[in-house]
């Protein structure tokens, strides 16, 4: 059932390209649309099951043979985040319907769009951690695709590589972590893993698996510094910014961190890892957001920070499954409450933003803050559900952003009371950070407003008068917006069915230690903290001007921004420098690497596995003769080097052929002897005859370092092939196979070994190197013809 | 049919066809017509004798009757019998798609024999079961391959050639003087025989020694570093089919050849001879991964991406686990396919182009969307992307890995294919989605044509992925057949028949 749905969406998907060109272009909208309505309906129905801490499983079969099944689970917390991805998706859906032009194709923006859907459904509901793996790489695709949705810009073409680059680089390393985690478990299944790995933790793997997974998390979730390729994945159309670079997918890696909780939560490295990365990234992100000019802009970077709040929330809560947390359990479990809580309070208001700032767009047709402003008159209902959304966003009272800052106030609070960790001694430097960054999300909450619609109206030829957007854009935004405030005033319904039993699922008991939520809980540091924010928010907005322009100090080469794109243009250049470097296309240089490679690795081999026994005694003594032989060939290989003319070559080349000739008669075989003889003889006299069509012969020109450096490697490759070759004479341990041979006559009917061996022991081989020569008879068939039609084929045809 | 003597068919049987061919020479229609059917009829023999092995185990032949280690045996194992049936049906498919695109010249200059000798080559050095035999298959089929680099004659491949044979002759002589020590130490060339032998001699200096000579003759082949150097410049010459053929067959052989060797004969040294195996695949993957973003031509960035595959899998085989050996097989075939996929594909872009240069290309999407999006996907099979085909190879391979703790290399591995796909990305990127640019503009039906065999390619390319369960007790076999030689040795020696 599970798997039926996250497949539905891939199916309306297929059935949408196939039927794209014979149905109208919005109707293919509302297919799209009805299915996350459906899907959030059916999964709705399961809310009463799966809040009495129950879990739904179906399982098929994939590869069975490596353990790897489709194993879906529906528990509290995939609840939630299925709830999201289909809820947010209706209404992203409907309002991308009215948000497209007339000049982009509906049917690949919804096919990508529910391939999206399926994927990311996939990366919630999976057990089989391999399974999970394969979705998490899809929703980097179907991101990638939609972030290229206007590919014929080169800004979504660089955006949508970026994202593509950063996410699945974080993937394939979580990835080895997850292979790591399975060569720990020797099991695929979350389930299992998340019960063993508590008793793990010496596993020489355990940290290695933990940092590879938190690569991955944090690369999805746009974590520093990696958060990079977040801005620039706004170039997508609105919609998908909302979607997926907002409300779902940069969760996913919030949702590892939550599901993996109760397996590595309670390690100390752990904790502090994500505290810290998750308010680096808050802090930077609301600071960075507050220089921006391009609405879009502040928004990704208002993103980036609230997904770091949450990151933090989620490290401070891993405290809690540490079994020496005692009686403090409930306040940490307090934490991880208030993490699943923010998150859907942020996918609430920020996906409402998102959809507000696509309506300006859409209306005014720019987004640059320089050339907005007084808008309030001609779009009042955007301006309506831009406060909402801003507000919320905030922290401001009557909004749910309001709610969960003040428990994130209290969580860091905590982290000044942790009896372990050592977590007492930087406890206010922690708090600082969060409250600072909490005064810049102030600050952009409220340049999102006020900056765009109050003030001068803009007064610009070149934009049409603004008028308001229509309904179909205007009623997602409104349902979020009402949901914004409506969390705040009935935050324990969403609690109690949503919230707690996704607790359940991260820490034990955690539904029974869950708090319940206040909006007013007397005067406590909490309220002082957000009355400060607010205060100092206010005076920071309207001093603005002053200190704004002080960001452009900032060196703007320093950024890990300019860090990715010097490193993959350098990488390349590198690469190009490099390989141009040693693939010269030379000959002799190729010859240099073959051999000087084969003499590295062969001294190599005996620096490490000790020197090779080496032995002159020969089984049969040398006679005169075949030394007087050795030092003629030598002399003449020698002479070859030294040759001035073709001719000699040729000669000197003749005399180490008819030298092995001889050889062969000294060792008494006559056939090869009279073999070697033919064919020294064909090719020197074929040498003879060509010599007239050949060109001059020209001395190679080389300097004298390289002549002694050739000659070096020249006379170490001999003497290690010799020396091998030494080595290897005197081994007897085996009687050879050739014995067996000496009986040819009986065995095969022929006295001549050789000729027994070749026609009929390996026979094979005789036919096969007849088969080479009448290959080679071929090719060199082939380029004479050539030559006598002058010149080569054209290759008009790959 | 006696099909004992099955395992001679893959071999005889594009030999035989090659050779009839070369009688009606000037006849395209026959040359055409009996080369397809000469690959069909290997990949059909060579698809009975894997449901055989499959079947009934490790099937031997002793050539002559002489028996083992005396005679020449040809063993068809998993391993063997899986790429000699991935050969073929690739070579089908190849010489399928240069009837559209080879031109008639080229055609008739002995094109469809040279091939199926080569295949004739190819398939029997994964089939033998003798070391010297081995050997003399390397020369049938580089010497075909000469013919088909210089198919045509043009300057640069020419040149090339040249180089090519010069290479590969160095390199075969090194192969027959390290037989010859290797036959000096054992006084035999049964690989099986070996293995006994070496067996019972034990860990010694020497014969790692012989087992490193044999690593540099196989990795010149293989194109392993840093003895890749010829490789690009040699593969980029011929036409499209003949380096897709290349791309996709000739490594390979070599890659073959190592894990033989190094499953089967040399493994009483494995603490050295694995470990330089490995430091040489991590090596291989990372100058390869250098050189997959150096270029803008199409055909280099796939050619390097051969090279980065090649450090992947023997990065399996020096793991030296069954985990690990079976994923280095299934990565093995996967890339084979895919290679031979994404030569064909680039090979109509540049048809459709008539450029090779990446900055040259843009806009095609709007008018070949087929082709473009059938070739994202094979990138990012390529990329070992799941459920795709290179992906249950990758995970296998990296799991070995890990199990047999080679942890940094492990994820060397796993970040080289963002290499791989970033570089191969940047096709589609550039080529398809760029600003429209200029292009030929072929007739629609030539386009057509050279598309079918491409998407049957791609169909069988992505059922390898994403049914890979089907075949996966094929591979479960190899793995455990490489990792345990005795079955191997038994089949050879013991049941003489």
């Amino acid at each position: 059932m599970l798997l039926f749905y996250i497949l539905f969406p891939l199916f309306v998907a297929l059935g949408i390209t196939i039927v794209s060109s014979k149905i109208r272009r919005e109707f293919l909208g509302w297919i799209a649309f009805s299915v996350p309505v459906v899907l959030f309906a059916l999964f709705a129905r399961h809310i009463p099951t799966i809040s009495s801490s129950e879990a739904i499983r179906t399982t098929f079969s994939w590869i069975p043979s490596y353990g790897i099944d489709l194993t879906f689970l529906l528990d509290g917390l995939s609840l939630i985040f299925v709830l999201l991805i289909t809820g947010v998706g209706a209404l992203v859906i409907l309002y991308s319907i009215y948000y497209l032009s007339s000049k982009d194709s509906f049917a690949h923006f919804y096919t990508y769009l529910l391939l999206f859907m399926t994927a990311m459904l996939g990366v919630v509901l999976s057990d089989n951690i391999i399974v999970l793996y394969v979705f998490w790489e899809f929703t980097s695709i179907s991101s990638f695709l939609l972030i290229a949705f206007w590919f014929h810009r080169k800004n979504s073409r660089n955006g949508a590589i970026k994202s593509l680059l950063i996410t699945m680089s974080g993937g394939f390393t979580m990835l080895a972590g997850f292979l790591m985690l399975h060569v720990m478990t020797d099991s695929f299944s979350l389930r299992v893993i998340l019960a063993e790995l508590p008793q793990l933790t010496d596993h020489t793997l355990f940290y290695p698996a933990m940092a590879l997974l938190l690569i991955g998390a944090f690369t999805k979730s746009a974590q520093f510094p990696f958060h990079i390729w977040l801005p620039d994945a706004m170039e997508a159309p609105t919609p998908v910014s909302a979607y997926l670079h907002s409300a779902t997918m940069v969760k996913a890696g919030i949702y590892l961190i939550a599901r993996f909780t109760p397996g590595f939560g309670g390690d100390v490295y752990w904790f502090w890892v994500i505290t810290c990365v998750g308010l680096v990234t808050l802090f930077w992100g609301s600071f960075n957001a507050v220089r921006q000019n391009d609405l879009k802009a502040l928004l990704a970077f208002s993103t980036i920070s609230q997904l770091g709040l949450i990151m933090t929330l989620l490290g401070i809560g891993s405290a809690g499954i540490n079994p020496a947390i005692g009686e403090a359990k409930g306040l940490y479990t307090f934490a991880l409450f208030t993490a699943l809580f923010h998150l859907v309070n942020h996918s609430t208001f920020k996906g409402s933003l998102f959809m507000v700032v696509g309506i300006v767009d859409h209306q005014v047709g720019t987004r640059d803050l320089r050339r907005l402003g007084g808008l309030m008159r001609f779009l009042p209902f955007t301006f309506l559900l831009a406060m909402i959304g801003s507000f919320a966003m905030a922290g401001l009272p009557f909004f749910n952003g309001f709610l969960s800052k003040e428990m994130f106030l209290t969580a860091v609070l905590s982290i000044g009371d942790l009896p372990i960790y050592g977590g007492a001694q930087v406890g206010w430097l922690l708090v600082l950070v969060a409250w600072l960054a909490s005064v810049f999300t102030f600050v952009y909450s409220m340049i999102l407003v006020f900056r765009t619609f109050t003030g001068r109206p803009i007064v610009d030829e070149e934009y049409k008068v603004p008028q308001e957007a229509s309904l179909g854009m205007l009623i997602p935004p409104g349902i979020l917006g009402v949901l914004a405030i409506g969390l705040f005033f009935f935050p324990n319904l969403l609690s109690d069915y949503l919230l707690k039993p996704a607790v359940e699922v991260l820490v034990e008991d955690g539904a029974a230690l869950a708090p319940k939520i206040y909006a007013w809980h007397g005067f406590n540091t909490e309220l002082f903290l957000t009355l400060g924010i607010i205060t100092l928010g206010i005076v920071a907005y309207l001093l603005l001007r002053k200190w704004r322009p002080y960001y452009q100090y900032i060196p703007s080469n320093w950024t890990f921004n300019t860090l990715f794109r010097s490193t993959l243009s350098g990488y390349e250049r590198l690469g190009e420098r490099v390989t141009m470097r040693y693939m010269n296309g030379n000959l002799p240089s190729y010859f240099l690497y073959i051999f000087s490679f084969f003499i590295i690795v062969m001294w190599t081999t005996w620096w490490i596995v000790g020197p090779i026994n080496v032995t002159f005694d020969s089984p049969s003594s040398m006679t005169v003769y075949e030394g007087l032989l050795a030092v003629v060939m030598a002399a003449a290989a020698i002479a070859i080097l030294f040759a001035h003319s073709r001719l000699t070559a040729i000669l000197l080349n003749g005399v180490l052929g008819f030298s092995i000739a001889i050889f062969f008669v000294f060792f008494r075989a006559p056939d090869l002897a009279l073999t070697q003889l033919v064919i020294e003889a064909v090719t020197t006299i074929l040498f003879l005859v060509c010599f007239n069509y050949l060109p001059e012969w020209k001395v190679e020109k080389l300097s004298i370092t390289k002549k002694v450096r050739n000659g070096l490697i020249a006379i170490a490759g001999g003497l290690t092939v010799t020396i091998v070759g030494l080595a290897v004479n005197n081994y007897t341990k085996f009687e050879s196979i050739s014995s067996f041979y000496e009986n040819s006559y009986e065995l095969a009917g022929g006295r001549n070994i050789v000729n027994a061996i070749l026609g009929d022991f390996r026979a094979f081989d005789t036919m096969l190197e007849g088969l080479v020569l009448f290959i080679a008879g071929i090719g060199v068939f082939t380029l004479i013809r050539m030559r006598q039609k002058k010149g080569a084929e054209p290759r008009e045809n790959q | 049919m006696k099909l004992i003597n099955l395992v001679v068919l893959p071999i005889i049987v594009p030999l035989f066809i090659g050779t009839v061919l070369l009688l009606f020479r000037k006849s395209l229609l026959a040359q055409r017509a009996l080369g397809l059917f000469g690959a069909a009829a290997t990949l059909v023999v060579s698809l009975f004798l894997l449901a055989k092995v499959a079947e009934d185990g490790i099937q031997v032949v002793t050539l002559g009757s002489w028996a083992a280690p005396y005679g020449i045996s040809l063993v068809s194992d998993m391993l063997s019998i899986l790429l000699v049936a991935t050969a073929s049906l690739l070579t089908l498919l190849v010489l399928w798609y240069s009837v559209y695109s080879l031109g008639e010249k080229r055609e008739l200059s002995f094109f469809y024999p040279a091939t199926l000798f080569m295949l004739t080559g190819i398939n029997g050095a994964f089939t033998t079961g003798d070391i010297f035999n081995l050997f003399v298959f390397f020369e049938v089929f580089l010497m075909a391959s000469y013919v088909l680099i210089a198919l045509g004659g043009e300057r640069i491949q020419l040149r090339e050639s040249m180089k090519y044979i010069i290479v590969n002759v160095v390199a075969a002589a090194l192969f027959v003087i390290t037989i010859g020590y290797l036959y000096s130490i054992t006084g035999t060339l049964n690989m099986a025989d070996l293995a006994v032998k070496l067996g019972d001699i034990g860990s010694m200096g020497v014969i790692s020694t012989v087992a490193i000579m044999f690593l540099v003759v196989f990795g010149i082949k293989a194109g392993i570093f840093p003895l890749y150097f010829w490789l690009p410049g040699s593969y980029y010459a011929p036409p499209l089919p003949v380096l897709a053929l290349f791309g996709a067959l000739l490594t390979k052989v070599g890659i073959y050849s190592i894990t033989r060797v190094y499953t089967l004969i040399f493994t009483t040294d494995v603490a050295f001879t694995h470990d330089m195996l490995m430091m040489l695949a991590i090596a291989t993957i990372l100058f390869g991964s250098i050189g997959a973003l150096a270029y803008m031509d199409v055909k280099k960035i796939i050619i390097y991406n051969i090279v980065i595959a090649v450090g992947v899998i023997l990065f399996g085989v020096a793991a030296f686990n069954e985990v690990a050996v079976t994923g280095s097989v299934l990565y093995l075939i996967h890339d084979m396919l895919v290679k031979a996929l994404l030569f064909l594909m680039i090979g109509v872009l540049i048809f459709i182009t008539g450029k090779t240069n990446l900055r040259e290309m843009g806009g095609l999407i709007r008018h070949y969307p087929v082709l473009g999006w059938t070739y994202l996907v094979a990138v990012f099979a390529l990329a070992g992307i799941p459920p795709l085909s290179g992906f249950a190879g990758k995970i296998l391979i990296l799991q070995g890995g890990l199990e047999g703790g080679f942890v940094w290399q492990s994820i060397v591995v796993a970040l080289s294919t963002m290499v791989v796909l970033l570089s191969a990305i940047r096709i589609f990127i550039y080529a398809f989605w760029g600003a429209e640019k200029s292009f030929n503009s072929p007739p629609k039906a030539k386009y057509v044509n050279r598309m079918i065999p491409v998407v049957i390619l791609f169909v069988i390319t992505m059922g390898y992925g994403v049914f890979i369960e089907f075949l996966m007790p094929l591979f479960q076999a190899t793995g455990t057949q490489l990792m345990d030689s005795s079955l191997y040795i038994d089949a050879v020696l013991g049941g003489e028949k």
